[in-house]
C-alpha cells in the first residue's frame, strides 16, 4: 500500500489571513487595532453580537467573527460613551478575534478606543451586513475546509470529475493527455490538492505552479493549455469518481456485471471507485471516458447493470416453468 | 540521520536532505532525483512543510518549489529503499552537478 498524505485539519486562521483572502470579495479596511492582526479565529460561523451589546455574555460566540449592522451601531449610538466603552472593553477582553462594521458606517469613538487598547482589528466594509454575511460564510468555510493531497490526476469528463490512480508510470498522464484531445479538461495532474466543502463536496484542484503542465514520458514537460486551448484546463472540480490503474496481473479479478460497487474514501467521503488493470492493446481513455458516462447515467438515476439484471429476472418470472425455450 | 520504522509493512526509511545547489529543484535536478528512485523497487515520498509529493514524478518534485536551503524529507516504503537513499545523500552532496 503506498503511503498516502495525511489529511490536514484547519481549526484556526488568523485575522489577517482572513482579511488577505477577503480583500477584494469583502471591500474590508481595517479602521483601528492594527496591532492585533495575528488573533485567532476559531469557528467558521459568524456571530452579530447585539446581546452581548446589553450587557448578556451567557453563550456568546467568542470565538467568531463579531459583526456590527446598522442594529448594533443604532444601539451603541444610543448608549451613553462611557457606558459602552465599559461593555465594548468587556467584550474585546474576551479574546475575539475582531470587529467588523457593515455598509461602511461610521464606528463609535468607544469602539476605536476600545480596538486600541485591546489590540482587536477594528474592520470596515462597505457590503451591506446581508452581503458580508453571505460572502465571509462562503470564504470561512473555504478557509476552514479540510485537505488533503492525493497522487493521481483529476480530469473533467463531461461535467463528472474523475480522479486518476495509481502508481507512477502506469499510464495515468498518457490517459489524461487522450482525454484531453477528446475534448475534456484537465483539472490537475501529479498531485491533486483536495477539499472537502460543506461537509460534503471534494472539490479538487491543481497547485498554482503547474496549472495547465503535465509531464508526460518521452514527451517531457507540456503545456495543455497552450497546446489545445484553453478550454482544455480548468482550475477546479467536485471529483465524482475515483479510477485506480493496476499493472495488469494474470489473478487480478476484474468487476464484470458492474452490480457490485466499490468505493474510495477521500476525507471520510465515501466517492465511487473503480479499478482498471492496464494491459497493452486497452483504450484506457476510452474505458474512462464510459466509466464517467455510467457514473453521469447513476447521478440521474439510472443503473445499467441493475436495469439489465431486472430485465432478465422478470423474464425468467414470466416463462412457465419448465417450458422449452 | 535516517531513522527505521518497521513496523508498518515492508520498512520505512526516511533521511532529511539539504538543497544546496543555488537554483534548488528545478526540472534537472528533480530528473535526477527521478531517474535514481526509478532504479529502485521502492516507493519513494518527499515532503516539504507540509506538502507531500511522489518522489517518481517530476512534476510532483518540482511542485514543491524547493529553493537553496530548503529541508526535504525523503521517505522510502520497501525493498531497496536503503540503497536509494544512499545514492540521493550523494546526489544532494554533489549538488546536482551545479552551481
Amino acid at each position: 500500500m503506498p503511503l498516502r498524505p495525511r489529511p490536514k485539519i484547519i481549526d484556526n486562521i488568523t485575522v489577517l489571513e482572513f482579511l488577505n483572502a477577503g480583500r477584494d470579495s469583502l471591500k474590508m479596511s481595517v479602521v483601528a487595532g492594527e496591532r492585533g492582526m495575528k488573533n485567532i479565529v476559531r469557528d467558521k460561523s459568524i456571530n452579530r453580537p447585539a446581546l452581548a451589546l446589553t450587557g448578556y455574555y451567557k453563550s456568546f460566540a467568542t470565538k467568531r467573527v463579531q459583526v456590527f449592522g446598522a442594529g448594533e451601531i443604532a444601539y451603541l449610538r444610543d448608549t451613553k460613551e462611557d457606558k459602552q466603552y465599559k461593555v465594548l472593553t468587556e467584550i474585546a477582553q474576551r479574546h475575539i478575534p475582531c470587529m467588523i462594521v457593515t455598509r461602511g458606517l461610521q464606528p463609535t469613538q468607544p469602539m476605536i478606543e476600545a480596538a486600541n487598547e485591546n489590540d482587536i482589528p477594528l474592520i470596515r466594509t462597505t457590503l451591506s451586513t446581508r452581503d458580508f454575511l453571505a460572502a465571509s460564510t462562503l470564504l470561512l468555510e473555504n478557509m476552514f475546509a479540510p485537505r488533503v493531497s492525493e497522487h493521481g490526476t483529476l480530469m473533467d469528463v463531461k461535467g463528472i470529475g474523475v480522479l486518476i490512480r495509481g502508481d507512477s508510470g502506469v499510464g495515468k498522464s498518457e490517459c489524461a493527455l487522450a482525454l484531453v484531445e477528446r475534448g475534456y479538461s484537465l483539472v490537475a495532474d501529479d498531485k491533486v490538492n483536495i477539499k472537502l466543502i460543506n461537509e460534503k463536496d471534494l472539490v479538487g484542484t491543481s497547485n498554482e505552479i503547474n496549472r495547465g503542465y503535465m509531464e508526460c514520458r518521452g514527451l517531457g514537460i507540456i503545456n495543455i493549455a497552450e497546446l489545445f486551448g484553453i478550454r482544455s484546463v480548468r482550475t477546479d472540480k467536485n471529483i465524482n469518481l475515483v479510477i485506480t490503474f493496476t499493472a495488469w496481473k494474470e489473478t487480478d479479478e476484474e468487476e464484470r456485471t458492474g452490480l457490485e460497487s466499490d468505493n474510495f474514501e477521500i476525507l471520510g467521503i465515501q466517492v465511487p471507485h473503480i479499478r482498471f488493470s492496464v494491459k497493452p492493446g486497452r483504450d484506457l481513455a476510452r474505458l474512462v471516458e464510459v466509466a464517467s458516462m455510467v457514473q453521469a447515467l447513476k447521478l440521474i438515476g439510472h443503473d445499467s447493470a441493475k436495469e439489465f439484471n431486472e430485465r432478465l429476472i422478470n423474464q425468467m418470472k414470466t416463462e412457465e416453468p419448465g417450458a422449452l425455450i | 540521520m535516517s531513522t527505521t520504522d518497521s513496523t508498518s509493512q515492508g520498512s520505512q526509511i526516511s533521511v532529511e536532505l539539504i538543497v544546496k545547489n543555488r537554483m534548488g529543484i528545478h526540472a534537472r535536478p528533480a530528473a535526477m532525483i527521478v531517474r535514481i528512485a526509478n532504479r529502485f523497487p521502492a516507493e519513494l515520498y518527499v515532503e516539504k512543510d507540509d506538502e507531500q509529493v511522489n518522489g517518481k514524478s517530476i512534476m510532483g518534485l518540482m511542485m514543491l518549489a524547493a529553493g537553496q536551503g530548503s529541508k526535504l524529507r525523503f521517505t522510502t516504503l520497501g525493498e531497496g529503499g536503503q540503497d536509494m537513499l544512499k545514492e540521493m545523500e550523494k546526489l544532494f552532496e554533489r549538488k546536482f552537478d551545479e552551481p
